[in-house]
């Protein structure tokens, strides 16, 4: 019975390490055309999916706090999507959390980079609040327009290639930047999806792939003397990179905040 | 001479390889209100301002122009089938057509 309580411990623990993901989900990152676009907010583990969070909760009130800031940029125009996130239940393998979703009519041509950042979430486990700045792209017809622009952010990952024109098997260089300036050797965690959103359920499909090991669920790499990294992506399908604590925020109600950046690209088999 | 000749072909062979190392683009929607927009572009991100776009009716050319300072262009939604052509020169024209323009 001891040996019991011991094992479900650390599997507790092992499952707690596993990298909390920031997911800003729309199927198809590559259109070939203008169209409306469904989008999905939740504050999961992709790749083992096991255990979704509130979104923005807080630690004194329990309660939920609202999403600071979400936005996409086309040709330099910015729009505010603030006011159109509903509020969702996210299901996945154990639990259920709140997130949100919203529709977008991506119409014009070019790209469409969408900005989100959701209020600090308290992670009990660690006492501490996590907010992850999150950014992923869409493009329409091809023509390139503002996939690679630096919007200065607390915490900010910005592409060298386009996150939405990555073959199975390339890779994909980014530099983990604060307020604009590189951040040496900063430490980032990468997932992959590895479980089908299902946005008629809003929840978590069956799991693609089975981890051989531990360290291959959240991957950890880090940037380079000028912030950048570089990962070869070896499945097709949407991956995660997380630079932990690379914001200038470091403190949130009195606790210790690890404000990190996201950056979400989209892998194609060639076929 | 020999220095000017080796420039022009240096020069030649960089227009040569700027010219096809992109793809000529364009984009058009349904405007909801009677016209329709276009927009061009290149796989470069280069701007399509002053590329020539036409509407093909018919076998008749019933507009000609040119892209906007944004790289669209914009007009009133023709009856019946039509194509709208985005013209970068040989090799670079992309054809759309209008039943393929949806709101």
């Amino acid at each position: 019975m001891k040996k019991l309580l011991i094992a479900m411990i650390l599997t507790l623990v092992a499952s707690n390490a596993f990298a909390h993901f920031q997911m800003l989900f729309t199927p198809e990152s590559a259109l070939n055309k203008g169209q409306k676009i469904e989008l999905r907010l939740a504050f999961t583990h992709p790749f083992a999916d096991e255990h979704t969070m509130d979104m923005g909760l807080q630690h004194d009130t329990k309660t939920l706090a609202a999403v600071e800031e979400f936005y996409v940029i086309n040709k330099d125009k910015k729009k505010d999507l603030l006011s159109t996130l509903k509020p969702i239940t996210w299901t996945g393998k154990h639990n259920a959390a709140s997130g949100f979703e919203t529709a977008y009519k991506a119409k014009r041509m070019g790209d469409h980079l969408f900005v989100l950042k959701p209020a600090p979430y308290y992670e009990a486990g660690e006492d501490i609040y996590i907010q992850q700045i999150t950014k992923m792209m869409v493009n329409v017809a091809g023509t390139p327009t503002d996939w690679d622009k630096e919007l200065g952010l607390k915490a900010e990952i910005v592409p060298l290639n386009k996150p939405y024109t990555i073959w199975t098997g390339s890779t994909f260089t980014g530099i983990v930047k604060q307020n604009g300036k590189p951040v040496p050797f900063a430490e980032i965690e990468v997932e992959y999806i590895n479980h089908a959103p299902d946005l008629k359920t809003n929840a978590m499909g069956p799991a693609f792939v089975e981890a051989p090991h531990d360290s291959f669920v959240t991957i950890g790499i880090k940037a380079d003397a000028n912030g950048q990294f570089t990962f070869g992506i070896p499945k097709a399908g949407w991956w995660g990179f997380c630079a932990l604590g690379a914001g200038s925020d470091t403190e949130y109600k009195g606790k210790e905040l690890s404000q990190d950046a996201v950056i979400w690209i989209q892998a194609k088999d060639m076929k | 001479m020999k220095k000017i000749t080796l420039l022009t072909v240096s020069l030649l062979m960089l227009l040569i390889s700027t010219a096809s190392a992109h793809t000529a683009l364009m984009s058009c929607f349904d405007e909801g209100d009677g016209t329709i927009t276009c927009e061009g572009g290149f796989s470069d991100g280069s701007s399509a301002s002053g590329v020539e776009f036409y509407i093909e009716h018919k076998g008749n050319v019933i507009l000609k122009t040119k892209m906007n300072e944004y790289s669209e262009v914009n007009f009133k939604k023709p009856e019946g089938d039509y194509q709208a052509v985005f013209n970068a020169g040989e090799g670079h024209r992309v054809y759309i057509d209008g039943k393929d323009i949806v709101e």
